[in-house]
C-alpha cells in the first residue's frame, strides 16, 4: 500500500497531493459521513472532492487555502449526492420510506444504533440552516470559523445557530 | 413542575445546554426541589445528546487504502491527461481542415451563383433597353430617311444598296 503511494508520489512529486491527502483525509471523510451517513457514499464523495483538488495545483501548494477549499467542495458534493439519493428513493421505494430505519456505520451496540438512528433522523428534520451548521460542527477539527468559511457565514451565526440546533433536538430527543 | 415554574422552563434547557446558571434561576432552585430534578435530568439529556452528536460524523473511519486510491485515481486521470494532447491536436488539425475546406466550397458556391444571376439579370436589362422604344420616335422621322435609305452613300452602287426594311433598323 505505501510502496504504491510511494510510487505515485515519486512520479509527481511537485502536487504533494498525498501530503494534502493525509493531512485533510479525516475531517473531509467526517464531513462526507455527517451528511450521508454512510461510509462507502461518504468515501466515494471525500475522493472525488480530493480528485477535484488535484486539478488545481496552485491550491495544493497552499495548505490554509487547499484546506478551505476541500471543506466546502467536499459539503457540496455530500448534498448533491444526499439529493440524488433521496430523489432515487422516493422514486423507487416510495412506498418503504418511512419503515426502513436508515443504517448507521460504527454504532458500539444496538441500543447506540437506535439512537443514532433517532438523532439522524432529528437532525434531517431540522431546518437546512442550522442542519448544514450542526453537521459541519461536529466534525473535528471544525471551528466555528471552519464552519463558516464552508457556509459563507460569520463565526457568531455558526455558534447562535447551533445553539438553538441543540435545543431544538434536546427538545425532540425527550 | 407546578404551574408556577413552568416560566423557569426554558432558562432551566438553556442552563442544562451552556453548563452555566443565571443568579436568578440559582436563587429558585434553592427553593423548588421540581425544578432541579428538572434540571438535573435536562442536563443528563443534553450529555447524552452531546456523547452522540460527534458520531453522526465520527461514527465511522476512511478505509485504511482510501489514501492509496485517491493517488492512484489521481495518477490515473493525470496519464489520461498527458495522453490526450495527441488526441486533442489530432482532431483540431482535422477540425481546422474541415472548416477549410467547407469555407473554400462556401465561397465558389457563392461566388458562382452571383456570377449567373448577375449575368441574367445584365441580359434581361439589356434585352429590355435594347427593346426599348420612346413614344415620340415616331416624331422624329424625317422625310429625308426615305432617300437616305435608298439612295447609295459616296462610292456605292445603285444594286449594293440594301433594301432596309424597318425590323431591320
Amino acid at each position: 500500500m505505501s510502496a504504491l503511494i510511494a510510487r505515485a508520489e515519486a512520479r509527481s512529486p511537485e502536487t504533494g497531493l498525498g501530503e494534502r491527502i493525509a493531512e485533510n483525509q479525516r475531517r473531509v471523510f467526517q464531513i462526507a459521513y455527517s451528511v450521508l451517513g454512510n461510509a462507502a457514499d461518504a468515501e466515494d464523495v471525500a475522493q472525488e472532492a480530493f480528485l477535484r483538488a488535484c486539478q488545481k495545483s496552485a491550491l495544493l501548494r497552499d495548505t490554509e487555502k487547499f484546506r478551505g477549499w476541500v471543506n466546502r467542495i467536499v459539503f457540496r458534493l455530500a448534498l448533491n449526492r444526499k439529493r440524488g439519493h433521496w430523489r432515487r428513493l422516493a422514486r423507487d421505494t416510495a412506498w418503504q420510506m418511512n419503515e426502513t430505519p436508515t443504517m448507521v456505520d460504527g454504532a458500539k451496540d444496538a441500543e447506540q444504533q437506535v439512537m443514532l438512528d433517532r438523532l439522524r433522523r432529528e437532525i434531517e428534520r431540522l431546518p437546512g440552516k442550522l442542519r448544514s451548521v450542526l453537521q459541519l460542527s461536529i466534525v473535528e477539527e471544525m471551528e466555528a470559523a471552519d464552519v463558516g468559511a464552508v457556509l459563507g457565514i460569520p463565526a457568531g451565526t455558526v455558534r447562535s445557530r447551533l445553539h438553538t440546533a441543540r435545543k431544538l433536538l434536546l427538545d425532540a430527543m425527550k | 413542575m407546578k404551574n408556577a415554574c413552568e416560566r423557569w422552563k426554558d432558562p432551566l434547557r438553556e442552563a442544562a445546554l451552556t453548563g452555566t446558571t443565571p443568579r436568578d434561576l440559582e436563587e429558585h432552585l434553592r427553593s423548588c426541589a421540581k425544578c432541579s430534578a428538572e434540571l438535573d435530568e435536562e442536563r443528563a439529556r443534553a450529555a447524552r445528546l452531546d456523547a452522540l452528536l460527534p458520531l453522526v460524523a465520527r461514527g465511522a473511519e476512511p478505509s485504511a487504502d482510501f489514501r492509496a486510491r485517491v493517488v492512484a485515481g489521481a495518477e490515473a486521470a493525470r496519464e489520461g491527461k498527458r495522453a490526450r494532447p495527441w488526441r486533442v491536436w489530432t482532431l483540431a488539425g482535422a477540425g481546422a481542415v474541415v472548416a477549410v475546406v467547407l469555407v473554400i466550397g462556401v465561397v465558389m458556391y457563392r461566388r458562382t451563383t452571383q456570377t449567373i444571376s448577375f449575368s441574367v439579370t445584365e441580359l434581361a436589362a439589356a434585352q429590355k433597353l435594347a427593346e426599348w422604344r420612346a413614344p415620340s420616335d415616331g416624331l422624329l422621322a424625317t422625310p429625308g430617311q426615305e432617300i437616305l435609305r435608298t439612295m447609295p452613300r459616296l462610292g456605292e452602287s445603285y444594286l449594293n444598296v440594301p433594301v432596309k426594311t424597318d425590323e431591320e433598323e
